[in-house]
């Protein structure tokens, strides 16, 4: 009797786990298929534009860098790629929607349409257009060193190089530069994680130059900032490059209507003007037509 | 002062979102935990099995890639069809199964840990399974469970960061903005704020184990 008793028992137990580790396992996958079947109009043919436009939006992958996208004093998004992106999105006829990614999981956010766009001071490579639709080229870039404020003039020459120490973010076009180009070509160098991770180690003495972005450097490396006491060693400048929008591959219409509306918004005369806001306009690529 | 204060300010916002996780993950996986781990030591063997290798997937993979297993995975299979509005909820989702899977093991340590002559002593007084498990059993593995338990809950406090790799807004990443923008410091800043919570859950399981010391078992 006792056994039969325990056997129901242990039978009732394991029917009531059974059921609950059932059910907690399947909930995500469920919930999945549910809202697959309630969006399956959404076909997977439907091509990038109208889905754009069905969805009214755009979603622009940003993260946050002086002097492209960051938070002003009053707490609300702003910068030059913030104002320009609104402009282009009013010209489109879309409502621009600027969400925070990860920069190392961008195509990932891309590709799974968590955003629509990528329009953060992305560097055009083959690489990239050949992974990603990418716009007409708007903006102009280059790869500087910063140094602190007494070595600027020591380091404006190859001698003054030799056995200095130089950091750049890993991966970046930094790196490339100061691991192939000359005149570094007696420099140590190591990688570090971030532009921001390459100026602190230069602010903190680990480093002696950091190879970075000029643009990044113009939204750090102003008065009153902790990086003050730094500075850019103007005379010489490496790697020019251009910064376009990515979309995602195969985008369609989405890249002829978006190169568009850039030229409609150079021609209006705006982009200048909010350029002019951020001390970028030698950097503008994009000229009002004739 | 100023400064200090909005920085602050601005770096609670995403202690906020630290914080939602933790509360929320640990209110769903203690449970979880319990279930899964009724599963591993049940006698019907497909569910043991089942329930051993969801463990075995979980504790053998890191949290990072289950995060953004969760986040990407959907959208890519559906073509965007299927994708989370919230971040936070896809990052709650990927702690919780996490967390579970983790509680269930030490569920478990403590349960097979209770001597057999309990249950015994039990059946023979004419007691049901369920009666022997709530009212002998459970109390003595919460006891002895309390401190391994809280190494992992304090564990998850500091893991809530974590959540940051699908761009939830958390402190760091919160932090991070800073860093881009010349100032250094709110990045080292943000540890005050582990540190207090840390301690301040630390106290707490201090106290529950006094509370629990009143027998030996």
């Amino acid at each position: 009797m006792k056994k039969i008793i325990a056997l129901l028992m242990a039978g009732l137990m394991t029917a009531t786990a059974f059921a609950g580790c059932g059910g907690s396992g399947n909930k995500t996958e469920s919930k999945a298929e549910d809202t697959t079947a309630a969006v399956a109009t959404n076909s997977a043919s439907e091509d990038d534009w109208t889905y754009l436009q069905n969805k009214g939006s755009m979603t622009i992958g940003i993260t946050y860098f002086e002097p492209m996208n960051y938070k002003g004093a009053d707490g609300k998004l702003t910068g030059f790629e913030t104002e320009f992106a609104e402009a282009v999105c009013a010209q489109l006829g879309l409502t621009a929607n600027f969400q925070e990614i990860e920069w190392d999981s961008k195509e990932l956010e891309l590709s799974s349409k968590a955003i629509d766009c990528i329009w953060n001071g992305l560097t055009i490579t083959d690489e990239r257009k050949a992974n990603m639709d990418i716009t007409v080229p708007y903006m102009e870039n280059k790869q500087v060193m910063v140094c602190k404020k007494e070595n600027v003039e020591k380091f404006s020459t190859a001698e003054g190089v030799a056995n200095a120490s130089v950091v750049a973010e890993a991966g970046s076009a930094g790196e490339d530069v100061a691991k192939g180009d000359a005149f570094f070509a007696n420099a140590q160098f190591e990688s570090v994680e971030s532009q921001a991770t390459a100026l602190l180690e230069v602010k903190a003495g680990t480093a002696d130059i950091a190879v970075i972005d000029y643009v990044m450097s113009i939204g750090t490396l102003r008065d009153g900032s902790d990086y003050a006491d730094l500075a850019v060693v103007e005379s010489q400048a490496f790697a020019p490059e251009q910064y376009g929008i990515a979309l995602r591959k195969n985008s369609g219409d989405t890249l002829t209507k978006v190169n568009e509306a850039i030229q409609a918004v150079a021609d209006s005369g705006k982009l200048a003007e909010i350029a002019e806001k951020y001390n970028l306009t030698d950097l503008l690529l994009v000229k009002p037509a004739a | 002062m100023d400064q200090f204060l909005s920085i602050t300010l601005q770096l609670l916002e995403g202690f906020k979102e630290n914080c939602i996780l933790f509360g929320v993950t640990l209110l769903a996986a203690l449970p979880l935990g319990l279930i899964i781990s009724f599963g591993s030591m049940s006698s019907f063997k497909p569910l043991k099995i089942v329930c051993r290798t969801f463990v075995w997937i979980i504790r053998g993979t890191p949290l990072m890639l289950q995060l953004f297993v969760v986040y990407y995975i959907p959208p890519l299979l559906t073509d965007g069809s299927f994708k989370f509005s919230d971040r936070l909820t896809a990052a709650l989702i990927a702690f919780i199964i996490n967390y579970a899977a983790y509680f269930s093991e030490i569920y478990r340590g403590g349960i097979e840990a209770i001597p057999k002559g309990q249950y015994e002593a039990g059946y023979v007084l004419g007691m049901k399974k369920s009666q022997i498990f709530f009212k002998v059993v459970l109390l003595q593995v919460i006891k002895r469970i309390v401190a391994p338990m809280s190494n992992e809950i304090i564990t998850l406090v500091k893991d809530t960061s974590l959540a940051r790799v699908i761009a939830v807004g958390e402190i760091l990443k919160n932090a991070e903005r800073f860093t881009k923008e010349g100032l250094i410091w709110p990045i080292f800043y943000t540890g005050a704020f582990f540190l207090i919570f840390c301690g301040a859950l630390t106290l707490l399981f201090r106290f529950i184990e006094k509370k629990l010391d009143y027998y030996k078992g």
